[in-house]
């Protein structure tokens, strides 16, 4: 900064230092790393992607041993499992004669394709198990009482639409395990009086897994039920906020019908 | 109102002046803490969740060059394993639904979604909240302990413990 500022014409190579310095503060508007207060504010709240943060949170929310990390390990586990899925569409084709051909190709022909494929099944699981794991940690800590009622709520929803997402999935290899076991899955709705059968219709497209069923279940794993899903995350990130950041000790004792919520 | 303890609020540090910025109605969580109880985001919340993303990715990466995820044959509806089993997170209902249809398959799952959605209105005590396994919790956190853990047998016993015709099986003495 200091000659270039001084010189009327700097030296090309100073031109091309201003010049990246340039672009580089259009994208990073404050610097590199902030170092004070003013700059780690800002750099929270002028992001996009970071001002789903507040700008500070207690010590407290942020002790390991108190969230066990399990609703951002959650979170992790959905953005892999939405760039592997992402990646996996360019080669999976949701038909009954071709899907099992793209799981072999995958083990042979897509280079690191059984990488890509056991990342989205490994991430699958866990991701089941971290959030039932994450909501025995709110149950065990109190964090669904009041403020939170709400975000609990939306948390049950968020369960739902993570074991649709595991199910819908379990049945696109299309191989025996994946036929029987949504056999057997969809089966169970049918047993449900009145309503069971045109489910278990609706769901399948006819009476018995086929290819029909294939494409509800591909365009209900791709498309619907992550878009819910991440609505109803933004839903929840966001009442994490309005109800003043995650649950504290001090929360004990508020008095009912606390103010605006 | 609240009484406001100033001590409270105010911490003694010398180091530092504090002034009253705001008077804030409300019941937010914030309205108590120390100012010192506060930290800036960035980096402090930033840093661990990138942390805790990167190892997310590491793990996944070891487990899928360790285990391959399963794939059998073709489907053929004309042969059925036998058993065929659900989802691991789906044997406790499949277990249930070998007692009764309706009741393992319907009316219990009901049960279960509207039970942990009445949980907050409910459980309306406001106690107990912000550490783990409050003592003026124990009777709702044992319940609910209850649960994840007849939950868990379920799922053990349709996993490991039923063979042909969802017959009950020791997993240690069919292997042949
Ligand atoms: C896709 C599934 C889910 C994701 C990605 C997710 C993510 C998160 C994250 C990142 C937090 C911040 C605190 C933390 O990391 O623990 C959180 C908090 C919370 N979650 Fe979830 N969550 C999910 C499912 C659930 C479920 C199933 C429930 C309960 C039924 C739930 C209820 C809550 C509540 C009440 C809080 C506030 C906790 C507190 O204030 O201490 N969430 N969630």
């Amino acid at each position: 900064m200091n000659d270039s500022t001084q010189n009327a014409r700097p030296a090309p190579r100073n031109r091309l230092a201003e010049f990246g310095n340039h672009i580089y503060r259009s994208l990073f508007r404050y610097g590199r790393v902030p170092q004070d207060a003013e700059g780690q504010s800002y750099a929270v709240f002028n992001s996009l992607f970071l001002h789903i943060h507040p700008v500070k949170v207690s010590r407290h929310s942020l002790r390991f041993g108190y969230t066990l990390g399990l609703g951002v390990i959650a979170t992790a586990l959905f953005l892999v499992l939405t760039f592997t899925g992402i990646w996996l569409m360019f080669y999976y084709f949701p038909s009954a004669s071709e899907a099992y051909n793209r799981m072999l190709d995958l083990r042979s022909a897509v280079d690191f394709g059984f990488v890509l494929r056991n990342v989205h099944k490994w991430g699958a699981e866990l991701m089941v198990l971290v959030v039932i794991l994450h909501m025995a940690r709110v149950f065990f800590t109190g964090a669904y009482k009041p403020p939170r009622e709400f975000n609990w709520l939306v948390g049950i929803l968020l369960l739902l639409l993570t074991l649709g997402l595991s199910f819908t999935g379990y049945l696109l290899p299309w191989d025996q395990l994946a036929f029987w076991a949504i056999t057997v899955g969809t089966s169970i709705a049918g047993y449900a009086p009145v309503l069971g059968p045109p489910l278990r219709r609706f769901l399948l497209g006819g009476d018995v897994v086929g290819q029909e069923a294939l494409v509800r279940f591909y365009v209900l794993h791709v498309v619907i039920l992550p878009g819910l899903l991440s609505i109803f995350l933004a839903v929840h990130f966001w009442r994490i906020r309005k109800d003043g950041g995650l649950s504290h000790p001090d929360d004990n004792d508020i008095p009912p019908k606390g103010g605006g919520r | 109102m609240n009484e406001v303890n100033t001590k409270h609020v105010y911490p003694e540090d010398p180091s530092k002046t504090y002034g009253l910025m705001e008077l804030v109605k409300g019941t937010k969580p914030t309205v108590g803490l120390q100012p010192d109880d506060m930290v800036f985001t960035w980096p402090h919340l930033l840093v661990r969740e990138l942390t805790l993303f990167v190892v997310v990715v590491a793990v996944l990466l070891v487990l899928a060059f360790l285990f391959n995820a399963p794939l059998e044959e073709l489907a053929n509806p004309n042969h059925p394993p036998n058993p065929a089993k659900a989802p691991w997170y789906f044997l406790g209902l499949q277990e249930l639904v070998s007692y009764s249809a309706v009741i393992g398959g319907v009316m219990i799952p009901t049960l279960i979604v509207l039970g942990l959605a009445l949980v907050p209105f409910v459980d309306r005590k406001r106690t107990g909240i912000g550490v783990w396994f409050a003592k003026e919790r124990s009777l709702a956190n044992g319940l609910f302990l209850t649960f994840l853990i007849l939950m868990l047998v379920l799922i053990i016993v349709g996993m490991f413990f039923r063979g042909p015709n969802w017959g009950f099986v020791i997993p240690w003495e069919s292997a042949q």
